[in-house]
């Protein structure tokens, strides 16, 4: 018993600390003070989910909760002037409500959370994902239900990402760049964009077998994408024009292929042939790891670069040609 | 088993990806994107009308570890609305962006959008479900913000913001739900559901975040200024079929999923904000003095009167009279679908050649603008419900069953809803077919007067005619406890 206790100590401090970081991020006044809050926030529940023996949520939560939503808010943070905006005026009596009617939700949530895990425990479907794992083409339980028992909810989170990036892009103008670094940052660069792409190809292939996969792999990727911005290098490695398209679309198209390829075999939409499924997840993976990290990025560029869609210019030198 | 559902999902958003490469097609591709689909919708309906209820499991995994896809009378009548009105607007749209500068990300976004919807109609499980609604929600705020003027990005951002607060509300009660009964299976869920605690949390979370996505009072208020400020065929479909997708899910939720979960006292008062919704909406419609701010307004009324059908719903034992007044709900949708649309097209023609939507200064549109003022009055009998429209019908049904379940109490709201609504149409016709100078001189019919008046006539005179088909195919359910 009073060994349990102690065992449990350093998760309840985990989770008090993480209340308590959740709640100074929203109660900061400063928001730049609010969005560093939230990164530590973000890196603190990484090592919960570690902790709760779910290492891919950890590194999806490490690298795109934490990380790229990190870099987006405070590159979205240095567009407003001088970057010393305060959080829009609430009245505290609002203000109150709101965090009363959040209080009473949580406990009404976590009170039934607790009927149904603990006093009343259902059959779930882990069981069954494991027990079909050999006919999913992956020994990854996590990989297996993203990318083939649930793969359509995952095409589907796929065009999520291209439309939150579509959105982006229609907004506004593409921000402006950073001046050239010096040495000491390039030289770090160049060690460091290596590293990482091939940090996101090793995340890619051991998806399959061990945590990792597209989602983290992508993130890392973009990662890369984010420092060689950083370090003056506007397109942050990005192509332009029609292959940047591409390499929007290339994940999407090529789920979507596979999906309606096999059925002309006589398959269901999605249904990979057995013998085959491994190779038709890894290809599909590796084409929307190139796919969401050209969306992250695109969307810490923050806009439409130039020529981006180019009808509008098409007009134009019509017009002129008239 | 075939995959003839995935079609209305896979053409889309196939000919999204392909008007993303190739913009300078994109008025081409958005426009067959648009086509392709509804031809795979006709097909799949008339397939559950000649053999009952469709399903696909996805993968070939069995549904609860997959995702299973089905389609039955309800998700048909609402993909053939959204399939047509879609068409007709993308025939419109055609013409409304062929030169302007961000008509190659029109068109994607808008295919996507379809995509979107038809995934949600045809989506039997619940976490499928949150994305459709989460990639629904964000296709809508980006076109809403193709206006680009401050005001729109205003009411977008709103938007964004209160969407995502609906679908995370949702999300939570879609958990509630897996750790209470350990599948997200529509079809399996159905029978498992009994009331108790986490179905009570969960269906309250699940509605509630709908609720907020359906606009019913007081959640309304981010509606009028997203659809008033977005590009016009943008509103139509905003008005027409987003709203009512959320809709579709509490229906799905509160009558077949939760069928035995839902209290009258619960129904009650999503009715009384129906009802309230009713008279307040009518109210600003009539106040309103531009003319898709009235519009607008004019939606949020139209959806408190399907709101205030859950009362008489619950009160109904299951079986033939509940589907009556089931039928009546959805062809009351349908119709609102129609009219609503070409109203909001036509209200895009005037901007375009008058250059405001100004309800006072409108006078003299009715001579130069024959075709659009007649749409406009076409639909308008459709809002206020006179015959041989379907909401006419549909009203009908309602006061019946009204009289039958012993609900007097609904009586005032609807006649002065109806009421109010007749002040607002005749307000605005008075205004167009006054002498004037209006929206200056042009006889032509223009292409794009067609679909709208095309939209117009649906809502008006086919829905009206053909409304039986409507209650045939409600009863067609592939889930347990609701229909037949």
């Amino acid at each position: 018993m009073m060994s349990q206790s102690l065992t449990m100590l350093p998760d309840l401090v985990l989770a008090a600390m993480l209340i308590g970081l959740a709640w100074a991020a929203l109660s900061s006044d400063d928001l730049r003070r609010g969005v560093v809050l939230f990164i530590a926030f973000g890196l603190l529940l990484a090592i919960v989910w570690a902790r709760l023996h779910a290492p891919d949520l950890a590194l999806a939560e490490a690298a795109i909760g934490a990380g790229l939503s990190g870099a987006l808010l405070l590159v979205a943070l240095r567009d407003e002037a001088g970057g010393k905006e305060t959080a829009g005026r609430v009245s505290q009596v609002s203000r109150w409500m709101v965090d009363l009617f959040a209080l009473i939700m949580a406990c009404l949530i976590g009170w039934v959370l607790w009927l149904t895990m603990y006093a009343e425990p259902a059959e779930r479907l882990a069981q069954l994902a494991n027990s079909m794992l050999e006919h999913s083409g992956v020994s990854n339980p996590v990989t297996a239900v993203l990318l083939n028992y649930r793969a359509y909810d995952t095409l589907l989170e796929l065009v999520v990402v291209l439309t939150a990036v579509l959105g982006v892009l229609v907004v506004g103008r593409e921000r402006r760049g950073y001046r050239q670094a010096g040495p000491v940052f390039c030289g770090l660069v160049h060690w460091l964009v290596p590293l990482l792409i091939v940090t996101a190809g090793y995340l890619l292939w051991v998806g399959a077998h061990a945590p990792g996969g597209a989602f983290q792999a992508g993130a890392t990727l973009a990662a890369a994408g984010i420092v060689l911005r950083l370090a003056g290098n506007d397109a942050a490695g990005l192509l332009d024009g029609m292959l940047l398209r591409w390499s929007l679309v290339a994940g999407i198209g090529l789920f979507l292929l596979v999906g309606l390829g096999v059925t002309i075999n006589g398959g269901l939409f999605l249904q990979y042939p057995e013998a085959w499924s491994g190779s038709l997840i890894l290809v599909i993976e590796s084409a929307a790891t190139a796919s969401i990290a050209a969306a992250l990025v695109l969307a810490y560029r923050g806009g439409r670069p130039d020529g981006w869609l180019s009808v509008a210019d098409y007009d134009n030198n019509r017009e002129v040609s008239r | 088993m075939n995959n003839l559902l995935i079609w209305p999902v896979a053409l889309p958003l196939l000919t999204a990806l392909l008007a993303l490469l190739w913009p300078r097609r994109s008025n081409w591709i958005g426009v067959a994107g648009t086509g392709l689909p509804l031809l795979a919708v006709l097909l799949v309906s008339w397939q559950v009308a000649a053999s009952g209820p469709l399903e696909l499991a996805l993968g070939g995994w069995a549904p609860g570890l997959g995702i299973a896809l089905r389609a039955d009378g309800l998700s048909v009548l609402m993909l053939l609305m959204s399939a047509l009105v879609t068409m007709a607007v993308a025939v419109y749209a055609s013409v409304y962006f062929a030169h302007a500068e961000r008509r190659g990300e029109f068109w994607v976004l808008w295919l996507l959008l379809i995509t979107a919807l038809h995934a949600l109609f045809l989506s039997g499980d619940l976490f499928n479900l949150y994305v459709t609604l989460e990639l629904l929600g964000l296709t809508a705020v980006v076109l809403a913000c193709l206006g680009g003027s401050r005001e729109s990005l205003q009411a977008a951002l709103r938007y964004l913001v209160l969407g995502l607060l609906g679908s995370l509300t949702f999300l939570i009660g879609v958990a509630l739900i897996y750790a209470g009964y350990g599948t997200l299976d529509m079809a399996a869920l159905g029978d498992a559901i009994v009331a108790g605690p986490t179905a009570w949390v969960a269906l309250s979370l699940m509605t509630g975040g709908l609720l907020i996505k359906s606009a019913l009072f007081p959640l309304h208020f981010w509606l009028p200024p997203a659809h008033a400020n977005a590009p016009a065929p943008v509103s139509a479909v905003l008005s027409a079929l987003v709203v009512k997708a959320a809709l579709y899910l509490i229906l799905r939720l509160w009558l077949e999923l939760f069928d035995g979960v839902v209290t009258q006292a619960a129904a009650v008062i999503v009715g009384v904000l129906g009802a309230i919704a009713v008279v307040w909406g009518s109210w600003a419609a009539l106040q309103a003095e531009r003319l898709k701010l009235m519009a607008a307004y004019s939606t949020v009324a139209q959806l408190g009167y399907l709101f205030m059908f859950m009362p008489l719903l619950a009160a109904l034992p299951e079986g033939a009279g509940r589907e009556l007044a089931l039928g009546a709900l959805v062809l009351l949708a349908l119709t609102h679908g129609f009219a609503k649309s070409a109203f909001f097209l036509a209200a895009g023609i005037i901007m375009q050649r008058a250059g405001h939507d100004r309800i006072a200064e409108l006078g003299g549109t009715a001579r130069s603008l024959p075709v659009t003022a007649f749409t406009i009055a076409l639909a308008g009998v459709a809002l206020i419900g006179l015959p041989p429209s379907g909401s006419f019908l549909a009203k009908w049904q309602m006061l019946s069953t009204l009289f039958v379940t012993g609900q007097w109490v609904w009586l005032p709201v609807i006649a002065v809803g109806t009421l109010l609504a007749g002040a607002y149409i005749f307000r605005l016709l008075g205004h167009a077919f006054a002498p004037g100078e209006g929206v200056g001189p042009s006889l032509s019919v223009g292409r794009e007067e067609i679909p709208a008046v095309l939209l117009a006539l649906i809502a008006t005179l086919l829905l009206g005619f053909w409304a039986s088909a409507v209650w045939e195919l409600v009863p067609i359910s592939a889930y347990a406890g609701g229909g037949a």
